[in-house]
């Protein structure tokens, strides 16, 4: 590809090009450390693990684009999905809908709490969050009464429906918890790039005094943005009971940190206002693929992964960051190229 | 059980002629006002809440007309949540803290700090690794036991001959660490488990989450994997779910130490044909009558005292084999769950 079909292509698409990229390079690399390792068994890994996480990760980029952070996730995973367990394993033959309906609007309620707290009572989100995080956490181990939900009291079709092969070809296959994740990333996508509202959320983490000026109400897209990150989470609390089936109060524990890693390795700018959620996806499958391989490389100790893993995630976020520098270099030079040219035509 | 607690009360007695005074079954006189704190690893784990059912009833029978508190922390915040614990225990002149640790030594100025103000320390469950700060331990069974029970059912569950590899809570747990490196000693110092082959130890942090994956990672890593051993409920559970999921029983079983309510259909189903444990609520139980022993000025925590803890009789203070200059009460015995007996115990 050379320089100028290369600057014709959207920041965006050329970012979600690069982690294609670094995604096959890596695949290649542990292809050549590893035995047996590119296979259909490691598509099926690496597509069901992260079913709940890319929910995770696009609640929290519609956050990260608001120039905000959203903290307790990890705790409202961990809720919805004890609530949604206990729920199932009392009425066990409630209505699957209702069921998913019921951790969506758990979550929701959380991120409303999240997100009327930072747009209306303006706390700093970092602040919020985290308080909310330890709170809701602590609503958990109350509400579990020490208690933990087992596979045992959930009707077989939750505990089957995410690992349902819906399209098989050899040993590969792509299962329903996959399916429903990558459904609704791609949907999240689409509102965001082509619903005028949806684009309200870029306006306002890109330029808030800006937005303010064009008459957008900057606080109400900050709360929708919360309560949806909180929806998601609720949705990935439902993915989470359906995967794990045995819930104790540790579920989602740390997950606000790696939906946050998700993320950022995905190409969404921490400060606010550019990013994409089809990124924060790639991101997902990023940071699992190296998280799953490394255990599997032999070479790396059980006390260094998270170091490696960190480290990865650095180079991967600080190659994007040079990247993408470089690129609007070569773009301020072209469009400057192009204006001197006008300028020699004109005179 | 009983027979094994009058051999050793026996013995002790023989050791300790010369103190004649110690060999008397101390019975403990009910209705001393102690304050007292029970405090988990974390909340909201089905087995420490049996273990303050069984602590409970014991403050209950012996008329204590002071306060048992149960104070975890919360599970993120384990390691820093019990030092906070055990330092305002003793700000508040609490008389004794019963502490499963999980905090490795790092918790031994805080125990030592507690000791020096007059508040006794007794762990159960998981020790202080140094024994400093520690009054005495009370121990569920021999952790040397521990392991040779694990090499038993590796070795039946393997037929003799096979690759098995660890999936354990966190890397610094003392009380897996302990019983994974009793199980090496087992396996390397009988014949009959040559042909076992122990390939890794991997850690699941106690998550359901990470336990599964590096579940999955194993087998992905060991072709030839025949077993999981895992010695922890969360981990126990979580593998046998990834295996059962991923159709993999029938080559790749589960083991360890497990709770019979939630690993019943997984040994049903042949995924996880046998397990072990022993019973919290008596732990909670023997530990509550050591800890008001000792703080209620009875029982002077020396090696060789022998005393009555109420329905489960006669126990004697011993060294600690497994760490030197540390006392330990041995509460043994603990129960293999297979086909014949999981479902009446999970009842």
């Amino acid at each position: 590809m050379n320089k100028q079909s290369l600057l014709a292509l959207s920041p965006q698409l050329l970012r979600i090009l690069a982690l294609v990229a670094v995604t096959g390079l890596i695949l290649l690399f542990f292809a050549t450390q590893i035995e047996n390792y590119l296979n259909g068994r490691l598509f099926n890994r690496i597509s069901s693990s992260v079913a709940v996480m890319a929910l995770i990760a696009t609640g929290q980029t519609l956050v990260i684009l608001t120039r905000n952070i959203d903290l307790s996730v990890g705790s409202t995973v961990g809720f919805t999905a004890f609530a949604a367990g206990s729920l199932i394993t009392l009425m066990p033959d409630l209505n699957p809908a209702l069921l998913v309906a019921y951790a969506a609007l758990l979550g929701a309620g959380f991120g409303l709490v999240n997100g009327l707290l930072v747009a209306y009572a303006s706390v700093p989100s970092i602040i919020v969050t985290l308080a909310t995080m330890a709170l809701y956490r602590s609503l958990l181990v109350e509400f579990s009464n020490a208690k933990s939900i087992t596979s045992e009291s959930l009707p077989a079709w939750l505990v089957d429906f995410p690992n349902l092969p819906v399209i098989s070809i050899g040993d590969l296959q792509v299962r329903a918890g996959f399916l429903v994740a990558v459904t609704i990333v791609f949907l999240a996508h689409l509102a965001l790039t082509r619903l005028r509202p949806a684009r309200r959320i870029f306006a306002v983490g890109s330029n808030p005094e800006a937005a303010a000026m064009a008459g957008i109400d900057s606080r109400r897209v900050v709360l929708v943005a919360f309560i949806l990150s909180g929806m998601l989470a609720g949705l990935a609390g439902f993915m989470f009971l359906a995967r794990f089936g045995n819930i104790t109060v540790v579920a989602g524990l740390g997950f606000e940190l790696k939906s946050i890693a998700a993320s950022v390795v995905g190409g969404v700018s921490i400060n606010g206002g550019s990013g994409s959620v089809i990124g924060a996806f790639l991101g997902t499958i990023l940071v699992d693929l190296i998280d799953s391989s490394l255990v599997r490389w032999p070479i790396v100790s059980e006390f260094w992964r998270e170091a490696v893993l960190g480290a990865m995630i650095l180079i991967a976020v600080a190659v994007d960051t040079l990247f993408i520098r470089r690129l609007d270099r070569m773009r301020a030079a072209r469009a400057h190229e192009t204006a001197l040219a006008q300028q020699g035509a004109k005179s | 059980m009983r027979n094994i607690g009058k051999i050793t009360a026996l013995a002790a007695l023989l050791l300790s002629t010369a103190a004649i005074a110690h060999a008397d079954t101390l019975t403990l006189e009910p209705g001393k006002e102690v304050n007292m704190v029970l405090l988990p690893k974390f909340l909201g784990i089905l087995v420490f809440d049996q273990a303050n059912e069984g602590a409970q009833e014991a403050h209950k029978e012996l008329s204590n007309p002071g306060k048992l508190e149960f104070l975890g922390p919360t599970p993120e915040n384990s390691v820093a949540g019990q030092i906070e614990i055990m330092t305002t225990a003793t700000t508040q002149k609490q008389g004794a803290v019963m502490l499963s640790n999980n905090a490795g030594d790092q918790i031994a100025p805080a125990a030592k700090a507690a000791q020096d103000g007059g508040t006794k320390v007794v762990t159960w469950d998981s020790p202080i690794p140094s024994g400093e700060g520690e009054s005495i331990f009370v121990a569920q069974v021999d952790f040397a036991s521990i392991g040779v029970v694990m090499a038993d059912m590796a070795h039946s569950i393997l037929g003799g001959a096979g690759e098995m590899a660890v999936l354990s809570a966190t890397p610094d747990a003392s009380n897996q660490n302990a019983w994974i490196e009793a199980m090496k000693k087992a396996l390397a110092a009988d014949a009959k488990y040559k042909d076992i082959k122990l390939v890794d130890v991997v850690y699941g942090d106690d998550q359901a989450e990470v336990s599964y994956s590096r579940a999955l990672a194993l087998v992905d890593k060991y072709p030839n994997l025949g077993l999981i051993m895992s010695p922890t409920t969360v981990g126990i559970q979580a593998a046998a779910k990834a295996m059962q999921d991923e159709g993999l029983c029938d080559k790749i079983k589960v083991s360890g130490l497990g709770l019979p309510s939630e690993m019943v259909s997984y040994t049903l189903n042949g995924c996880a044909p046998e397990f072990a444990l022993w019973d919290f609520r008596d732990l909670g139980y023997l530990t509550y009558y050591t800890a008001y022993g000792l703080a209620s000025g009875q029982m002077k925590g020396e090696v060789g005292e022998t005393f009555k803890a109420g329905r489960m009789g006669e126990y004697t203070i011993e060294a600690d084999p497994g760490r030197a200059n540390a006392k330990r009460i041995l509460m043994g015995p603990f129960t293999v769950y297979n086909k014949s007996n999981v479902e009446a115990a999970a009842k």
